[in-house]
């Protein structure tokens, strides 16, 4: 007898408890760069796939602390370990934030340059594509996979192979390394004025050499 | 106490209950010509009391348009005919060997309620177009909008700030998650036509910024669509705010979409892309379709069967896969359920509805146990049988 009455009052509760849990409350992540658009049929106007609009390239601003990311990018961050370099001379030291791991600023007479290392997880669409996005940063054509060794060779970073990218453009350019590396993904972004970015050329490759990743699988 | 037992437990309530179930969805079925059925089993399955009101449509209208008829909803019946089935057990089944079969083929009914209301409040529906040769690595609603700022400066990523339109009450100030922005909702509708003033008409807009402003938009709000097919043009006046500074009102609508130019707000040094979207949901991975076929029967326009060939692009490569999603042949990924849906543009467009229902197995699960209850119960009383005749 008793025992059905304290159930049913535990299902009654449990209903209660459920239909009451969905809260909208305004949120914040981020996503991938987004290139590519799809309307949704229905609507007034022929659908357009136009391409979203890219932003002129400028200096990045800090992603505020606290930042919720796009599912499993803020973890694989903070999972990839901790990242040991040295700093080339004449370079400053920014402190890193959100999902970038380290963040590095140069300034000459002829313009500046920013090194940002982020880690993501996966392979975040491969190799090309990550080239591929690059070169778009700098107003460069998309390249096709027999074009890479043009501007890409194999380059060790923290004893793993990686890969190291020279991207010239118009007016800035992109020296990177991209290194697989247990699961996950480093971006080593170098970007800047031309002049800046090609005179720095032995100091990003130096900087390449001094890293070490926390290395957690060996 | 007792009597309230007996009530609860009796036969005659399974019975009563059974016959407002079924008149429930009698007339649940005549709403759904008129409302859709999104939203018929909102009024009749996902509440406690349900009222059926006589349709215009119908004949007599004029004489019978007093008629309502109230009746208990879905919840109601379900939760009762719940504990029915629970009050039986525990008072006057005696678990036996005999009636084994019986207590899982009841069994099995109670999770299939238990599963039922699960659905109800969990799973979560949505769609995701792409077009072929495309990719796409969100969802959105089919019916809940969002006012979103994006701040696109970063080269590697976007940023976007998301505030349910249900949280759109005009005049109520909500903080902009990360950001130093707030907005103010001037006002909002749920559904609106908007299009440009004719010439030289006087246009009255609380608008100071943007493609309101630009191109002289009117609004001129309508009633909320139920149908199944009816997109509603979710619209509102926002006003954005730095610290206590107006930084103006912006028109934003989901018809107000990637076809025009992004509307900014700026702040300082940063920008922000402001919209009125359908509520979008990111996943870790992109669905690339590679092609979308359609067979119709011969000579006619009927189709008998859709397939999407897809490849999934997870950031984390070891979870690619391809797939053919085809009529009653979902896919299923990563705790989601793709269906073909529906299709677009002269066949170059293919929609997927995509579900997120934790409790997709229990169904099988109790039709299994019901199915097993059954055979069991009768493979005894036939092995009672052939035992007697020899």
């Amino acid at each position: 007898m008793k025992l059905f009455t304290t159930r049913s009052l535990a299902a009654t509760t449990l209903l209660l408890a459920l239909s009451g849990c969905e809260r909208d409350e305004p949120t914040s992540y981020l996503i991938p760069k987004e290139e590519r658009s799809v309307s949704m049929p229905g609507a007034t106007a022929p659908a357009a796939s136009s391409q979203a609009p890219t932003m002129p390239t400028q200096a990045p601003t800090t992603a505020p602390g606290g930042m919720q990311v796009l599912p499993g990018m803020q973890e694989a961050a903070n999972q990839a370990g901790e990242i040991r370099y040295t700093v080339p001379e004449g370079w400053e030291e920014l402190a890193p934030s959100g999902i970038r791991k380290a963040n590095l600023k140069v300034t000459d007479a002829n313009g500046s340059a920013e090194l940002t290392v982020l880690v993501f997880p996966g392979d975040v669409g491969g190799r090309l594509a990550n080239i591929n996005r690059w070169r778009g940063q700098i107003g460069l054509e998309a390249s096709t996979p027999d074009d890479l060794p043009a501007f890409t060779e194999g380059y060790q970073i923290s004893q793993h192979r990686g890969l190291y990218v020279r991207l010239v453009g118009e007016q800035q350019s992109i020296l990177g390394g991209l290194l697989p590396f247990h699961g996950n993904t480093w971006f080593f972004k170098f970007l800047g004025d031309n002049s800046t970015v090609l005179a720095n050329e032995s100091n990003m490759k130096a900087f390449l050499d001094s890293v070490q990743i926390q290395d957690t699988h060996h | 106490m007792k009597s309230l037992f007996q009530f609860f437990s009796s036969l005659k309530l399974t019975v009563v209950l059974l016959a407002f179930s079924m008149m429930l969805i009698f007339f649940g079925t005549l709403d759904q010509v008129q409302y859709g059925i999104w939203h018929t089993q909102q009024l009749y399955f996902e509440s406690f009391i349900a009222v059926w009101a006589y349709p215009e449509q119908a004949a007599g209208y004029d004489q019978l348009f007093w008629l309502r008829i109230p009746m208990p909803g879905g919840y109601l019946l379900g939760g009762l005919l719940f504990i029915n089935l629970l009050a039986a057990h525990f008072t006057r089944f005696k678990m036996t060997w005999q009636k084994s079969g019986i207590f899982l083929g009841h069994f099995g009914l109670i999770l299939l309620l238990v599963s039922e209301l699960m659905t109800d409040l969990l799973s979560k529906e949505s769609q995701m177009p792409v077009d072929e040769g495309g990719r796409s690595n969100y969802s959105q609603s089919h019916r809940a909008n969002e006012l979103v700022l994006i701040d696109r400066s970063h080269p590697d990523y976007d940023s976007v700030h998301a505030i349910p339109a249900s949280l759109l009450k005009p005049g109520k100030p909500i903080e902009v998650p990360n950001t130093p922005l707030s907005i103010r909702t001037v006002s909002y509708y749920p559904n609106a036509t908007i299009g440009r003033a004719t010439n030289g008409a006087p246009t009255e807009s609380p608008a100071t910024r943007g493609a309101a402003v630009k191109m002289g938009i009117v609004v001129t709000p309508q009633p909320v669509g139920y149908a199944d097919n009816d997109i509603n043009t979710a619209t509102a006046y926002v006003e954005v705010f730095q610290g206590e500074e107006s930084l103006g009102t912006w028109l934003v609508s989901n018809v107000i979409d990637e076809r025009f130019p992004p509307q900014m707000v700026e702040a300082g040094n940063s920008k922000w892309e402001i919209a009125l979207r359908f509520q979008r949901q990111y996943y870790p991975f992109e669905i690339e379709l590679i092609d979308f076929s359609h067979d119709k029967y011969p000579g006619t326009e009927i189709p008998y069967n859709y397939s999407s060939e897809v490849k999934i692009h997870h950031q984390d490569s070891t979870k690619n896969q391809k797939a053919l999603i085809y009529m009653n042949h979902p896919l299923r990924y990563e705790g989601l359920t793709f269906y073909q849906a529906s299709f677009a543009n002269q066949d170059r467009t293919s929609i997927f509805q995509v579900v997120r229902n934790p409790g997709w197995l229990l169904p099988y699960i109790s039709v299994l146990l019901m199915g097993l209850g059954m055979c069991v119960q009768f493979g005894m009383h036939f092995v009672k049988f052939l035992r007697k005749r020899q």
